[in-house]
Parts: C-alpha cells; sequence; structure tokens
C-alpha cells in the first residue's frame, strides 16, 4: 500500500488501479473532441458583446469573404429548434434563453451567430470578421444593480419548495445569553473544466451522433431530440471520457442542439471547440450569494436559536437557485430556527449547478459564524460543535441514517496536530508567516436516483457490465468494475466496462454525489439476477435463489457472499447445467422512495433523485472534518495554504484510491475557493472580464504542499444497496470556512466575504 | 517535400508565401510549393494553403494545412494524434505540452510552419510499444489524474522537468510543474508520480 | 487569426528587409504591418484574440544563431535577444553575478514558455489589460486610440498606479525589464541603418496622450540584444502574486545595492506590477545612497517610491502592498550571502 493507495479499512473496497488508467496515459483516451470525423466543418461561435439589448442588424459582408466560410448562421437563419424546459423544472436545459431565436440578447456572451468554414482557422477569422449593430440596454450585472429585482424563492423555484423553519426563532434569539449577526458573501465562479465544451455532431440519415463531454447523456440525448423535434430513439450520445465537469456538462446547453440543427442543414458532421472565454457565458456557474447568519446561543455553547437568510442571483427568465438553507439548518441541534431564500435577477446567463452547489456558499457562511461564536464563547471551535452535534435533524425530528461527524473530527484532529494551536489570534508564527489554524464542518446529502444496467457474464468468468454511466474523473470505470467483479465472484481483470453513451441502459445525471451509489447499486443487483440464474440451474429444487436474491446488500465481501448462501458458485459446474456459455441479464434498479415514475422518467432521461433530507423517516448525509493551516507574510500579506487535512465518513468507500483522489482535489478546490477563485464582473456592462485561465486564477502545483485525506470506515444499511454515500462533494464545501478560520487565528482579522485575498488582510 | 538545399534568396528560407486558405488534411505534396520559384521571394496567393512536413514520434507526416495552424491544431486535426488537448488556446494551461527538440513547449502558441524540421515528440510516442515509458507508469502507480485530459501534458512536462535536472526536491517539482493546471488537482499525485519516475528516466 | 504572409528570416538582413518593407512611419510599431515572429508566446496569443493583425510574419528564430549568445565577463553581462528565458535563467554566470536578472526571468511564466520566449520579445510583451485583450470592447486607447478606456471605471484590481495617464491605466506584466532598467542596462537595436545603442529606460513609453506607442523601437528595427555594465551579486528580484506560480505579478521589485562597509554606496530599485512601464524609482534610489541601512529607512524609501502613485476602485490596495515589497525586497538584499 501507499498513500496514493490507502490500506482498505473496514468494509471499503480494494485500491486497485484505474480502469482507464493505461488509456489516459497513453493519449488514447478519446474526449469528444478527439473523435474523428469524416470531413467535419468547423463551427466556431460568435457571442454577444452586449448584456442587454438587441441586434439591430449584422454586416456579414466581410466575414463571408474569407475563404472556406460555408455559411453564417444568425436568427435570421438558423435552423428553428423547439424550447426546452430548465432542468430544474422538469426539463433539460441548463437556461430558457434561446439564442439564434430572435434578435434579442439576454446576457453577454449569447451565441449571436455560428460561423461554419471548411477550416478552424478560416471559421476563426470569419467569426471576428462579423460585424454587429446592437441596440444596447442598460443591464443589471448583481447585487445592488438597478434594475435587479429580488423575491423569496419558494414559490418560483419548483425544486426550492420550503423554508425551513422551526421553534420560535425571534423569542429565542432575544433571550439568547450570546448573540451573532454576521453577513457573508461569496463571489461568482466558473468550473473551468480542463476540456472545453466542445459538441461534435454527425448525422446519418436521420440518426444523429452527438460527441460532447456529458455529465448526462440520457438527459441530453431526450433534450436535443426534443429541440430538434425528433425521437430520442434516433439520437445518441458518446462520450467515454469527460475532460472533467464538476456540474459544468450536467444539462443541456444551447450549443449542442444549434451545433446538430447546422449538421443537418447542411448535411455535413460539424465540429465545435468553443474558445475558453465563451465558456464562461454558454453555459453554466455559481452565481455569488449573500447571506446573513444570527446565532443564538448559551453561555456553555448551546445553540438556541439559528437563522440562515440566503440570497442568490439568477438570470431574468430563470429562478434557478440552491438553497443551501435546507443543510445549514440541519447541520446542528438547535429548537429554534428560522430562515429565508430569496433569488435576484440579473441580465446574467442562467447560472447552474457547481461541485456542491448549496453547500460551498452555505456552509462558508454558517461554519464561519460558528468560528466567531466559538470565539465570542472563548471555546474551542470543535468543542462548539461537539455541544451541538445532534444524532436527529431539528426541522422535522428526523434522524440521520448515520453520522460521523465528531469522529471525523477528533481523527482530523490527531492528524492534523490541532492540540498544538495555541487559541490566541497571531499567537502562531513562523519566521516571516503568521501561520493560523482553522477547522470546519462539511457535509454532503447522500442521494441516489433510478439506474439500469445489462451484465453479460462468461464461462470463462469474462464479464461486460454496460450502464450509461459517466466517467469524469470519478473513477466510474473503476468502481463499477470492482462492484461487478465482487458481485459476481471474477477476477477484476475479466471485467470490461461500457458507460458513456446512450445507446446503453440509462443511469443518472452524474451528479449530486450520486452516480456511484446508483450504478453500482443498478449493477449489483443485474450481477445478482445473474447469479440467481446460475444457482437455479446448478441447484433448482434447493432455496439457494432465493437467498443470491438475499444478500443484495451492504457492500458484501466474495466471502461473506459465499458465507450467507452456503457455498460459492461453481460457475462452470453452473454453466454447464444452464447448457449455455453466456448468461446475460438487464435490470432496473431504483432506490427507496423513488416515485412511481421513476423508470418511465429515467429512459426519457429525467432523473427522480432522492435522499439527502427528502427521505421518508431519516435524513442521509455523508459528513467530514476539514483543518488548514494557513501561512499571512508578515511584510507581503501573501497568503498561503500549506497543508490541507480531511477526515470523512461517507459509508462505505469502493475504492481507497480513486476515494483519496477525489477528496484530495476537493480539499483543494476548497482552498482554491476560499483564496483564488473569484469571475469579476463589469458592473456597468455586466460582462465577465477574467474570462481565461491567466486571470480566473485556479491553483497550479506549487499552490499544494502538504494535504492529507483520512477516510473512517462506515456502515450505513439504510441507504443503498451499495452502502455508499457518495464523496465527490464532499471535500471542497468546509475549506472555504476552515481557511477563513484559519486566516482569523493567524492574523485577528475576519474574513466574511470571498476570495479571501492580500488586500484584504490588515497586519 | 520541397527541396530545402539550395533555395535560399536573400536570406530567406525559400517557403514564403500567404497564409489565409484552408488546408485540407493529409493530402499529398504536390505541384505547389516546388512548382513554385524558389528564388523569389513573392509572397504567394493567399487563398493556397501551405505543405509542410512535420516530424512527429520519429516519423515526417507531410501536410497540406492553412498556414495559421499550430502545431496542436495540426496534430489533433490532421494527423490524427489526438493525445495532446486544447484547454486554452493561449498558453494558459499546459494541456497541450508536447517536446520540440528536448524542450518542452505549448503546441497552441507553436505555429506548424515554424517547426518545420524539428524533432516533435507528443504523448502518443513516449511509450515503446506496450511498455509504457516510467513516467506514464508511475502516473499509474501515484494516481496522478482523474479526469485526465491535462494528463498528457502533464506526462510530457513531467519528463521534461527530469531532464531538465528540476526533480531535485518535492519544492522544485512543484514549482516546475506549475505551467501545468490540474483541476481535478490531482498534484500531491504528481509530484509522487515525477519523484517516482525521476531516477529511472535519469538512468536512462 | 488573419491571414498573413510567412518569411523565415535566416540572417539579420533579410529579417530588417521584410519588417522595412512593410514599414510606415504613420503606425505604431505594434500595428506594423510586418511582424518579427521568436517565441511566439505574445504575437500568436494576440493573434488569436484579433487583437494583432499582421499582415505579414518574419520567423528570426534562425538569427538566433547570432543573438543568443550570454556572455558574463568580468566587467559586464551581454544577453543576445533570441536567448531563451529558460536558457538565461540557469546560466551560472547570471545567476551569480546578477542574480536579479536570473530571478525575474525565473519567476516568470511557465517552464513551457521561459523554454519558447525570448529575451527581446519578453520585454517588448504587451499589457494584460482584460479591456485590450478583448476586441469586444470597442473602448481602449491602446487598440483604437481616442476611444476610451473601459479599464478606468472597471474592473481594475491588476492594473497600474504608477506611470498612468488620464487615456490609459494598463500595466506593464513583465518581470525581466525591471531588472534591466534597474542595472542601467543598455539595448542594442540593430535596424537598416545598423546598430544603435540606447539606455533600457528609453525603450518602453509610458501611456501619455499616446498609449497606443509602446515603445521607441521604429517599424524595421529588432532588438539584437542588452547589455549591463559590472557585476551585481547583491541583487533580487520579489514577486508578489496570488497563487505560488505562473501568475503575473501584483507588485515586484527589482533591488540591487552596493554595499561598502555597511554604507549603501549605490542602490537601484525598480518596480513591476504597478507601473504602466517598467519603472525605476530614481528618487527612492536617491534616499538610500551613502546611507547605512535600517528598517526606518526602508519604510522612508518606500513612500518615496510610491509618492506619485494614484489608485483607482479596485487597485488602490497595490500602492500599500507595493511599499511593503519594496521595503521587503531591500531588508533582504541587504542581508543576503554573497
Amino acid at each position: 500500500m501507499t498513500t496514493a493507495a490507502p490500506e482498505p479499512k473496514g468494509n471499503m473496497g480494494q485500491p486497485v488501479p484505474r480502469y482507464d488508467a493505461v488509456a489516459k496515459v497513453t493519449g488514447r483516451a478519446t474526449y469528444a473532441s478527439d473523435t474523428p470525423l469524416a470531413n467535419p466543418a468547423y463551427a466556431f461561435l460568435v457571442t454577444s458583446a452586449i448584456a442587454k439589448g438587441r441586434i439591430d442588424g449584422f454586416d456579414l459582408a466581410d466575414a463571408r469573404r474569407v475563404r472556406g466560410v460555408i455559411e453564417i448562421f444568425t436568427h435570421e437563419n438558423a435552423p428553428k429548434l423547439k424550447e426546452s424546459k430548465l432542468f430544474s423544472n422538469g426539463g433539460y436545459a441548463s437556461t430558457t434563453i434561446q439564442p439564434l431565436k430572435s434578435a434579442d440578447i439576454a446576457h453577454d456572451g449569447q451565441i449571436i451567430a455560428v460561423v461554419v468554414a471548411d477550416s478552424y482557422e478560416a471559421a476563426r477569422e470569419a467569426a471576428y470578421r462579423v460585424k454587429v449593430n446592437y441596440a444596447a440596454a442598460m443591464p443589471a450585472a448583481t447585487f445592488d444593480s438597478p434594475g435587479a429585482t429580488a423575491a423569496a424563492a419558494k414559490g418560483q423555484n419548483g425544486q426550492f419548495k420550503e423554508d425551513p423553519r422551526v421553534g420560535d426563532f425571534a423569542r429565542a434569539f432575544d433571550e439568547a445569553e450570546v448573540k451573532l449577526t454576521a453577513a457573508y458573501e461569496t463571489p461568482t465562479q466558473h468550473h473551468n473544466p480542463m476540456e472545453l465544451f466542445a459538441t461534435s455532431c454527425a448525422w446519418t440519415g436521420d440518426d444523429l451522433v452527438i460527441y460532447e463531454p456529458s455529465q448526462y447523456v440520457h438527459g441530453l440525448k431526450n433534450g436535443v431530440a426534443g429541440q430538434l423535434g425528433i425521437d430520442a430513439d434516433k439520437v445518441r450520445v458518446v462520450n467515454p471520457y469527460v475532460g472533467g465537469a464538476f456540474g459544468s456538462k450536467g444539462s443541456m446547453t444551447p450549443r449542442t442542439a444549434i451545433i446538430a440543427g447546422i449538421a443537418r442543414r447542411l448535411n455535413r458532421p460539424v465540429k465545435l471547440v468553443p474558445t475558453r472565454d465563451q465558456g464562461f457565458t454558454i453555459a453554466t456557474y455559481r452565481a455569488e450569494t449573500r447571506h446573513e447568519i444570527q446565532l443564538g446561543a448559551s453561555r456553555d455553547g448551546r445553540l438556541l436559536a439559528l437563522r440562515h437568510e440566503g440570497m442568490e442571483v439568477s438570470s431574468r427568465p430563470d429562478p434557478y437557485c440552491v438553497g443551501g438553507t435546507k443543510t445549514t439548518t440541519r447541520l446542528y441541534a438547535c429548537a429554534n430556527v428560522d430562515s429565508l431564500v430569496s433569488i435576484v435577477r440579473a441580465d446574467r446567463n442562467t447560472p447552474g449547478f457547481m461541485r456542491s452547489p448549496p453547500e460551498v456558499p452555505y456552509l462558508f457562511a454558517l461554519e464561519s459564524a460558528m468560528d466567531e461564536l466559538a470565539v465570542k464563547l472563548a471555546m474551542d471551535p470543535i468543542e462548539l460543535r461537539r455541544i451541538n452535534d445532534t444524532a436527529n435533524e431539528p426541522i422535522d425530528g428526523k434522524p440521520y441514517t448515520s453520522r460521523s461527524l465528531m469522529a471525523c473530527f477528533d481523527a482530523g484532529a490527531r492528524a492534523f496536530g490541532w492540540s498544538q494551536r495555541s487559541p490566541a489570534p497571531g499567537s502562531m508564527s513562523d519566521g516571516d508567516w503568521l501561520v493560523g489554524y482553522g477547522c470546519a464542518a462539511t457535509c454532503y446529502p447522500t442521494q441516489m436516483a433510478p439506474a439500469a444496467a445489462r451484465v453479460r457474464l462468461q464461462r470463462d468468468g469474462r464479464t461486460r457490465v454496460e450502464i450509461a454511466g459517466h466517467e469524469i474523473g470519478n473513477g466510474a470505470y473503476t468502481v463499477i468494475a470492482q462492484a461487478a467483479a465482487e458481485r459476481l465472484g471474477v477476477p477484476l481483470e475479466k471485467v470490461t466496462v461500457h458507460i458513456g453513451d446512450s445507446d446503453l441502459p440509462p443511469a443518472p445525471v452524474a451528479g449530486g454525489s450520486n452516480s456511484t451509489a446508483s450504478t453500482c447499486s443498478a449493477v449489483m443487483m443485474v450481477c445478482d439476477k445473474v447469479r440467481q440464474r446460475l444457482f437455479r440451474a446448478l441447484l433448482p429444487n434447493e432455496g439457494l435463489a432465493d437467498r443470491a436474491k438475499e444478500t443484495v446488500g451492504i457492500g458484501q465481501t466474495p466471502a461473506t457472499q459465499a458465507a450467507r448462501s452456503g457455498q460459492p458458485l461453481d460457475r462452470d459446474k453452473a454453466f454447464e447445467a444452464l447448457g449455455a456459455d453466456v448468461v446475460e441479464d438487464y435490470g432496473e434498479w431504483k432506490p427507496d422512495g423513488a416515485p412511481l415514475d421513476s423508470f418511465h422518467a429515467m429512459h426519457q432521461g429525467q432523473m427522480r433523485m432522492v435522499g439527502g433530507d427528502k427521505m421518508k423517516g431519516a435524513i442521509a448525509y455523508a459528513f467530514g472534518a476539514e483543518f488548514v493551516e494557513v501561512r499571512v507574510n508578515r511584510f507581503t500579506h501573501e497568503i498561503r495554504a500549506p497543508r490541507l487535512v480531511g477526515a470523512f465518513a461517507a459509508g462505505r468507500i469502493m475504492n481507497p484510491r480513486t476515494a483519496r483522489s477525489q477528496l484530495m482535489g476537493g480539499l483543494i478546490w476548497g482552498m482554491s475557493s476560499a483564496l483564488l477563485e473569484s469571475t469579476e464582473i463589469d458592473a456597468r456592462t455586466a460582462r465577465y472580464v477574467n474570462d481565461n485561465f491567466a486571470d480566473y486564477l485556479v491553483p497550479v502545483n506549487a499552490d499544494v504542499t502538504d494535504v492529507k485525506v483520512i477516510m473512517l470506515p462506515e456502515q450505513d444499511h439504510r441507504i443503498n444497496p451499495a452502502g455508499v454515500k457518495g464523496l465527490g462533494e464532499l471535500a471542497n464545501v468546509g475549506t472555504n470556512a476552515a481557511v477563513c478560520n484559519a486566516l482569523y487565528h493567524a492574523t485577528g482579522q475576519r474574513i466574511r466575504k470571498l476570495p479571501a485575498r492580500l488586500e484584504n488582510i490588515e497586519i | 517535400m520541397p527541396d530545402k538545399s539550395g533555395s535560399r534568396h536573400h536570406g530567406f528560407d525559400r517557403r514564403t508565401f500567404m497564409a489565409g486558405a484552408a488546408g485540407s488534411a493529409l493530402a499529398p505534396l504536390t505541384a505547389r510549393a516546388a512548382a513554385q520559384d524558389a528564388r523569389s521571394p513573392v509572397v504567394q496567393d493567399p487563398v493556397l494553403p501551405v505543405d509542410v512536413t512535420l516530424r512527429v514520434n520519429g516519423e515526417d507526416r507531410h501536410l497540406r494545412i492553412d498556414a495559421r495552424t499550430t502545431v496542436l491544431d495540426a496534430l489533433r486535426e490532421h494527423l490524427g494524434l489526438t493525445g495532446s488537448k486544447k484547454g486554452c488556446d493561449h498558453g494558459q494551461c499546459g494541456a497541450c505540452t508536447v517536446l520540440i527538440g528536448d524542450r518542452r513547449v505549448v503546441s497552441c502558441l507553436t505555429l506548424a510552419l515554424s517547426a518545420e524540421g524539428r524533432e516533435i515528440t507528443t504523448i502518443e510516442g513516449l511509450a515503446s510499444g506496450e511498455r509504457l515509458h516510467p513516467m506514464q507508469q508511475a502516473f499509474i502507480d501515484q494516481d496522478a489524474f482523474q479526469c485526465g485530459y491535462c494528463t498528457p501534458g502533464q506526462i510530457m512536462s513531467a519528463v521534461a522537468c527530469v531532464k531538465e535536472g528540476h526533480a531535485g526536491s518535492e519544492a522544485d517539482i512543484r514549482e516546475y510543474m506549475s505551467g501545468n493546471i490540474c483541476r481535478c488537482a490531482a498534484y500531491p499525485n504528481i509530484v509522487a508520480a515525477v519523484k517516482q519516475a525521476a531516477p529511472e528516466i535519469m538512468r536512462g | 487569426m488573419r491571414s498573413f504572409s510567412y518569411q523565415k528570416a535566416t540572417d539579420p538582413g533579410a529579417a530588417l528587409r521584410a519588417l522595412n518593407a512593410a514599414a510606415t512611419d504613420s503606425r505604431p510599431l505594434t500595428e506594423a504591418a510586418a511582424q518579427p515572429l521568436a517565441g511566439g508566446t505574445t504575437l500568436l496569443d494576440l493573434m488569436k484574440l484579433d487583437v494583432m493583425r499582421p499582415a505579414s510574419i518574419v520567423n528570426i528564430t534562425p538569427l538566433a544563431r547570432t543573438w543568443s549568445a550570454v556572455d558574463a565577463g568580468v566587467d559586464g553581462l551581454r544577453l543576445g535577444a533570441l536567448a531563451k528565458m529558460s536558457d538565461v535563467a540557469a546560466h551560472p554566470e547570471v545567476q551569480r553575478s546578477y542574480p536579479v536578472v536570473a530571478d525575474s526571468l525565473k519567476l516568470a511564466a511557465s517552464p513551457q514558455l521561459r523554454n519558447m520566449a525570448t529575451l527581446g520579445g519578453n520585454v517588448l510583451q504587451r499589457t494584460r489589460c482584460s479591456y485590450f485583450r478583448d476586441v469586444s470592447y470597442a473602448n481602449c486607447n491602446k487598440r483604437n486610440p481616442g476611444s476610451g478606456c473601459a479599464a478606468m471605471d472597471g474592473v481594475n484590481r491588476m492594473h497600474a498606479v504608477l506611470g498612468t495617464s488620464n487615456q490609459c491605466i494598463a500595466t506593464y506584466p513583465g518581470d525581466f525589464a525591471q531588472a534591466l532598467i534597474a542595472l542601467d542596462a543598455m539595448v542594442e537595436i540593430t535596424g537598416a541603418s545598423g546598430t544603435r545603442s540606447m539606455p533600457f529606460a528609453q525603450l518602453h513609453k509610458a501611456p501619455g496622450n499616446s498609449p497606443q506607442i509602446e515603445t521607441s523601437l521604429q517599424p524595421g528595427e529588432l532588438i539584437s540584444a542588452f547589455t549591463v555594465s559590472g557585476r551585481w551579486p547583491r541583487s533580487l528580484y520579489l514577486k508578489v502574486r496570488d497563487r505560488q506560480s505562473y501568475e503575473f505579478a501584483l507588485s515586484s521589485a527589482a533591488v540591487a545595492l552596493d554595499v561598502q562597509d555597511g554604507v549603501i554606496s549605490d542602490a537601484r530599485v525598480a518596480l513591476g506590477g504597478v507601473a504602466t512601464v517598467p519603472w525605476r524609482a530614481r528618487e527612492a534610489e536617491a534616499l538610500l545612497k551613502g546611507r547605512r541601512f535600517d528598517d526606518g529607512l526602508a519604510q522612508r524609501v518606500a513612500e518615496a517610491a510610491f509618492a506619485d502613485a494614484t489608485g483607482r476602485r479596485h487597485n488602490g490596495f497595490k500602492i500599500a502592498l507595493g511599499r511593503r515589497v519594496v521595503a521587503r525586497a531591500l531588508q533582504q538584499a541587504v542581508t543576503m550571502e554573497i
């Protein structure tokens, strides 16, 4: 075992290397724009230079003169497309703003023309030669901009049904011995996956193949079919590898149907590779948020009153919001809770989910406030969390299916050396650097959605697993292969996995950290169907068939399965008895509590995600504790975070190697979010200014020194057959507050607005 | 391929022409460049593509392409070598890193024309047949990637980092691997991979 | 990227003829019809953004045969303009006798870009002002003289506080130029009429009323070398930025000192990340000369360096930051082991 491949503990799976490792280190892994096309035409987007107004007219003469230009599509001649509803409103789309439909412009960087040419170089030149006459109106950029309008989220966003509240907050806060009221802000952020938002479309007759990085191939397939007005069976989305996504590739963006329509019109494959800056406006982002937290506590640190008010920015037509109060009002024991989420509409592209959408901004606020409260109480911040730890969430009183929050704090504190912390702000230093230690809780809901799989087992053990899951760096290939190998008792190297193709049995979006839980549960169920058929063939008169079924359960190892079913399956004899060399089965799995229309919806590319706070009779979250050492240069005020430690409990860990990597990346993401990332908006024009990798800062290798990931074994029988909680979005949540809490410890200065930058440090 | 010998005129490489036309992939080299009067520095018709020979992974590859084509786009769109990735197209991310000669460069800011006559090594040219290069194996062993999109660039950069003598300490590796952004943030594992592979690479 | 004619010049004469043929007096150098291509890291970047649209590109890389030598002798340093940043940064004698030069190069860009970019191209690299780099903004006096400046009241955290005008506040982004200006380097310029030499400090032009004119280089001229007299072992480059590497400076200082028996006999201070051009803080230097160093002096010097600074909405912090950087760089230079 190495650092990269930690020893499995308890019920964890083996830390095997990635299934797709060789493909990825040799350049053979085929991402969307790597797919060769026969005689492709190249598309280049022209995007709007204003955020609000109309196009008065185009002058395309200059652009058309560029040799190699085939056609220039604007709202006047673009293929007509049907509208699609918003993803969070029963549709597929990331936005209801449909470009090339009219002369109207709803946001900066809206697609206003598509140049198609024989070469990329010609398309790009012609795109720059397109002249646009705008009738510009004054846009509202963000909070406080003239023309921005605010209203409660409840009632306008179908997924935000209730502002959680319980007890009598006002009275409890009024009577509390210790009170805190504080406001926090988080900035606009863009996912910036390494892979650009590429789309290639190729028609063969009436059949369309789309090569596009997608976190939801079945959603995209159905969404594009709907926009084109064709049968969904005519559309296939292929993406065996996705070059990072983080939420940005989960819902259908307008570009896909546009390119598909153009390819149909031209009767030629069309390849689009948008630029990095275009990615800022043709896809989604994490909207900026504002928060006010009020905490009332007794002198001994018991929370008596908690109020969380959040405000989020969205576009004019779409009431998108993340509404993280569902989590922050339930994290700690507190009898009197109030909350309110509002949406502020501005002239912006529609935001969307970005890694831990609700938890990142809302827990930054709450976990910063908890640290501030600990300071007021002169109490260790871990002790404050311990006092308010709870087995039941306070709003509906439902029990957490499992909750290892304090075990994580204890393990993390030990590994970090929290006991070495001298509590007084500014009391620790090392040469030129002031040193601060900070911590925060992290959590993420456990979510699942229906999924289907097909499994074929051959007598020689070769196994083929088909499921339209998504490899976005999450290790999907690997954990699916492991689930099948384990369940069927075949060697891992005999398993081939086919994912990333909408012709395969549907799986849900690779988002909401549901992917491993959903796909592995479905694969395990189908493997059990296969096993059951073999058992039945081998021992038709014994009860083993039923017993095989029984073992659908919780992260079983082959050994425990064999014990339960009395004896291991002798595969060769079973195939002999069956009189066949191959067994194949298909099955559809849905989690407990999934609605009746789940499977129907699944085939329509619409998922019915359950879990988190929406479970019946229980609430399911993964938890963790995160510790950060920050250093502030006493001369230059440069801020660095050389040490990150996270301890996490997320149910069964399918593969400690891929899990550790994802958690490590998450910790660094959180540090990045706290210290570096912010999309700057020109308030006058409502335009994104730093829309590139030189100016939108994400960490480079030199920013990361020491990252330690601790995975606590945790068994949770209630959540799903795989026993998996999901951890892709667990680690980048608490880090935001932990960094600022550490900055307070280093400098005595409280940073309530992210990102924390050197100009905010006054020492 | 145009004959390079004796074709210079007044200090110019003979291949002087106007860029701007779209090129077709893998077209056999034909008359245009060869028929051009090599002694004349007159700029050519801007609509014509240019003939370029790139030496990639030890093979000469003849192309007729738009003169504006970068090495990255030449590899990806015209040579079927899609291992090198486009992440920013402006030298800001490192995903397109290749070796030209023994130096790592960003292929997105290198014109194919100016790479003529140079030895280009891409991720596809690193392994010896099915035997992985030590850096590739180290990336697997240390789980030095997640989504894998930046990985070819990271590996090419890492090989050069070692050969430059910049893998002597973890701090050096971190600094000299900072030209390659990994949004999944596999950085600590990348450092571990470079450390693992460095001795073997230095032994040769 | 617009169409261009491409020529590869194999000797300086040919390069100059090609550049000269396209030169007209009326256009600023950056708008000249013919542009030299060396490392390409600025030119191709800006051509892809449609900011630069040369009709002709002259690849001058072959000139490196004669123009890339690094000579570090007892009485000075000569750097060929086509030397690569990475090679000069790694040069042992440069590191020993001119650490400010080596550091400024090593701390710039990324290993890949330093392998590509030449010294001459590096000093001519153009501002990173977002509004300059995005041609969809009509109002940029540098790109489009007289059109206004979008940065003035826009997002300007990265912009300059020194050497600004009411026409332009775009920051000069480089690092190496600060080292050169601090060391009183000369720049050798080769043109059709021969080679001339001038102080590097005269190369860049503050925006004033004509921000489109960035240097005193004339169309048809090429930088062929940089020279520095003397040795400057007590020198360093301190660069402060948000992330640890691969980023332009928020504020930087190139400092070179000559200290004899505890008394500063010569001092050079240049500032980066805060000014529209490579910035020499001569008033600050004057305070240092003939004095013994202490922290109080460092503070006064830092104040003097930014006495004329003016901040805008988001970049005001650079004044205080710049002072801290100057003071810290001086402290480090005084105590460095040489």
